[in-house]
């Protein structure tokens, strides 16, 4: 009798055995959607002979719960995500870049071609006031558009340095819930880590899209972190913030990590690029604008300035001269003398002859004339550069985006292939439990069948 | 290898998102004409479609001062016809008074009609096109004569270029051109007035050498004015050679956009219709 007992008693831990993989198949399929849930696997053992009676065994028990993952899939996302994150934030800014560049034939191409085609309508008429008119507000026009272009950088610039702002604020926050979950991976248990090591590969991940961060699996789960160069992010409980400066001529936010100044050694990442875009690509874009602006006012000032009013006296600089090139389009703008009195216009290239129209000829001229670049290229061929140059970095970040993507995917296709959760595998799984909760507890009722039995015959 | 529904339906996110990209792509194409909208779509090709149509405006600038130019000096060679006109009818009239069988009041009728043509050619030498007068040369906002002595313009002829290298003049010498005519005019009238035969032979003969500068003048313009039909159809032709060159770096190719347009509808409906396979074919829907 004390056997049939001892069957119900060891039966009854079965049926807790094979709950508890039910419990497991509907924790997997309950985080079929959890983004870096990975699936748990339970690991049943046969429990011995308590003696060496002949007894078969002492039934089944739960050994442990696995969190399937493949820590080499892992590495690699971390590697790779910086890479992705990089040109991911080049090509958004860049697009805002190139969106304010305009469209060929509609921006400052179709201002130039105004102006210029201004001079050509006052070399046939020198004498016009309504040609002078038109050279005016076309010119001030043009200067409007340089100036407008040149500010729509600068905000593309603040904008990006708004993000990097931002983009170290979360990298603030994400260190610091990884050494939240450090601290508490000590004090967990199995089925916690499981989860915590989740959440800590999430935000790991996260991370890595900001910035190249080195990661070091300790043996107790815990991660320590640090930026490329060894700057610490996540030692054990403490996270160490990263730290936001001014820059004292620009403005622009410096990176810092213990008070060094590490901004420069970012490269990688979502910072990496908009630091990329913020230092090198939209300052390189303005100085070509710049050194345009600067290229149309120096030679125009030149050819203006040596020729004569219309009422035949030296002419003043038609734009306002500039010192240098740098800022040129942000400043660019028409002589407030020759603004207020169009006849201050130079259209000829002799004195007291207001007829001659050589001054608005060779102005006119300008247009095709080899000023920029060295004596290379004309004003046209200058602004066709600037936007296949930002055209061409766009296209360059976006194949490169491309590439990585396909990279990520694939690795994260490998990662799901071990850790995701399969619907058809836990809906097998499920039947498995159930069959088996279903035989255990039938053998259950037979047990107790015969006991009744057993009990019946001494009645 | 395991699949699971996550990759499953991440790829076919995935795919579906890249043909969606191409549909969009495609139906710009179709929908707009033009296959290259920003530098990113194809950054050489923009830059070769910003200095075409640079060279466009250029050549359109060039046309305009063409058919200015040729506005301008059909009004020119029609001044100059007339002042031909005139001289021709003073030399006539010269002719006719240069005998001593005239009356008086013949001869005064024959000076009367002199005077008429050199007032008729000062009238024509005070020519404007677009309020500034064309044979005053430089000083084109003062008339080269006022009493048929005096020239008030200048030498400083202008010209205006219409096309690369070609330049053709615009404003004229009025001194240079008329020279002494008017002066001539009055001695020949006032000889003819007077029976004065030796004066009214000298008169003729200054006379034919103005009629020969007014039409080397003329020649010169309508030369100029034959060349520019010529210049105008170099600069459609040029214009049309770079819109062409435009054209095949910004402009869509219809079937061939429109073909594209079908293909990656085609491959977004694939990849949706994967997905929606994917979802369907589960374990649990055998087990019902």
């Amino acid at each position: 009798v004390s056997g049939l007992f001892g069957l119900l008693g060891q039966t009854s831990n079965t049926l807790a055995a094979q709950s508890y993989g039910l419990d497991v198949t509907g924790q997997n399929l309950a985080n079929i959607n959890t983004a870096g849930y990975s699936r748990r696997v339970v690991t049943f053992g046969a429990v011995p002979p308590a003696d060496s009676s002949v007894s078969a065994g002492g039934g089944v028990e739960v050994l442990y719960v696995t969190a399937i993952r493949n820590a080499i899939y892992d590495r690699r996302l971390f590697q790779e995500l910086p890479h992705s994150g990089r040109e991911n934030a080049i090509v958004d800014a860049l697009s805002v870049v190139e969106a304010s560049l305009g469209t060929s034939g509609g921006s400052i191409d179709k201002s130039l071609a105004n102006f210029f085609d201004a001079w050509a309508t006052l070399a046939d008429n020198p004498t016009s006031p309504v040609a002078r008119a038109t050279v005016l507000s076309q010119a001030q026009a043009l200067a409007t558009d340089f100036n407008n272009m040149a500010a729509r950088l600068d905000t593309s610039a603040q904008d990006t340095d708004r993000q990097i702002r931002t983009s170290v604020d979360t990298i603030n926050s994400l260190t610091t819930q990884i050494a939240s979950i450090n601290a508490k991976l000590a004090s967990v248990s199995e089925g916690g880590k499981a989860t915590l090591k989740d959440q800590q590969t999430e935000l790991i991940k996260q991370l890595a899209g900001l910035a190249t961060v080195q990661v070091v699996e300790q043996n107790d789960g815990t991660v320590q972190i640090s930026m490329e160069k060894g700057q610490a992010l996540v030692i054990g409980e403490n996270a160490y913030a990263l730290g936001i400066t001014d820059e004292p001529l620009t403005g622009k936010a410096l990176i810092t990590s213990g008070g060094q100044d590490i901004t420069s050694q970012i490269t990688a990442g979502a910072i990496g690029g908009l630091l990329n875009v913020r230092d090198t690509l939209i300052p390189s874009y303005k100085t070509q604008l710049d050194e345009l602006a600067y290229g149309i006012v120096t030679q125009v000032n030149t050819l203006h300035d040596a020729g004569y009013t219309l009422a035949g006296v030296d002419a003043p600089n038609f734009f306002t001269p500039l010192g240098a090139a740098a800022g040129a389009a942000s400043l660019m703008s028409v002589n407030a003398a020759v603004a207020a009195d169009t006849t201050l216009i130079a259209a000829a290239g002799v004195a007291a002859s207001p007829g001659d129209n050589t001054t608005a000829t060779s102005l006119a001229a300008l247009r095709n004339a080899l000023t920029m670049n060295g004596g290379k290229a004309t004003f046209a061929d200058s602004w066709g550069k600037l936007v296949s140059g930002v055209g061409q970095d766009s296209k360059t970040a976006q194949a490169e985006l491309t590439s990585r993507t396909e990279v990520i995917t694939q690795i994260d296709n490998l990662r799901d292939s071990v850790s995701g959760v399969n619907l058809d595998e836990e809906t097998a799984n499920m039947m498995k439990f159930q069959t088996g909760y279903e035989a255990n507890a039938r053998f259950f009722t037979t047990v107790n069948q015969l006991l009744d039995t057993l009990m019946g015959l001494g009645a | 290898m395991r699949v699971t529904f996550q990759s499953t339906f991440k790829n076919g996110l995935y795919y579906s998102n890249n043909a969606a990209a191409q549909v969009q792509k495609r139906s710009l194409e179709v929908g707009s004409g033009l296959k290259v909208t920003k530098a990113s779509d194809n950054p050489t090709a923009m830059a070769a479609i910003i200095n075409e149509k640079t060279q466009m405006a250029n050549i359109d600038s060039y046309i305009k001062a063409a058919d200015s130019v040729e506005s301008r000096l059909s009004v020119v060679d029609s001044v100059l016809s007339d002042i031909i006109n005139q001289i021709t009818v003073a030399q006539t009239n010269g002719v006719a008074g240069r005998t001593t069988v005239l009356t008086a009041t013949q001869r005064d009728a024959l000076a009367t009609a002199i005077e008429g043509s050199r007032d008729t050619m000062l009238s024509a030498i005070k020519t404007k096109f677009s309020d500034a007068y064309l044979f005053s040369g430089g000083q084109s906002l003062t008339a080269p004569y006022t009493d048929g002595t005096t020239y008030y313009g200048d030498a400083n002829v202008a010209s205006l270029t219409i096309s690369d290298g070609r330049t053709v003049q615009t404003t004229f010498d009025g001194g240079a051109i008329i020279g002494d005519l008017f002066d001539t005019l009055t001695t020949l009238a006032t000889a003819v007035r007077a029976g004065n035969l030796g004066t009214v032979d000298t008169a003729l003969a200054t006379l034919d050498a103005g009629f020969d500068r007014v039409q080397v003048a003329q020649t010169h313009v309508g030369v100029d004015l034959s060349r520019l039909e010529e210049d105008q159809s170099r600069l459609d032709s040029l214009r049309l050679a770079s819109d062409k060159r435009r054209a095949f770096n910004e402009e869509a190719n219809m079937a061939e956009s429109i073909s594209g347009l079908k293909q990656s509808e085609a491959a977004q409906d694939a990849a949706l219709s994967m997905l929606s396979v994917a979802g369907r074919l589960k374990l649990l829907d055998y087990l019902k």
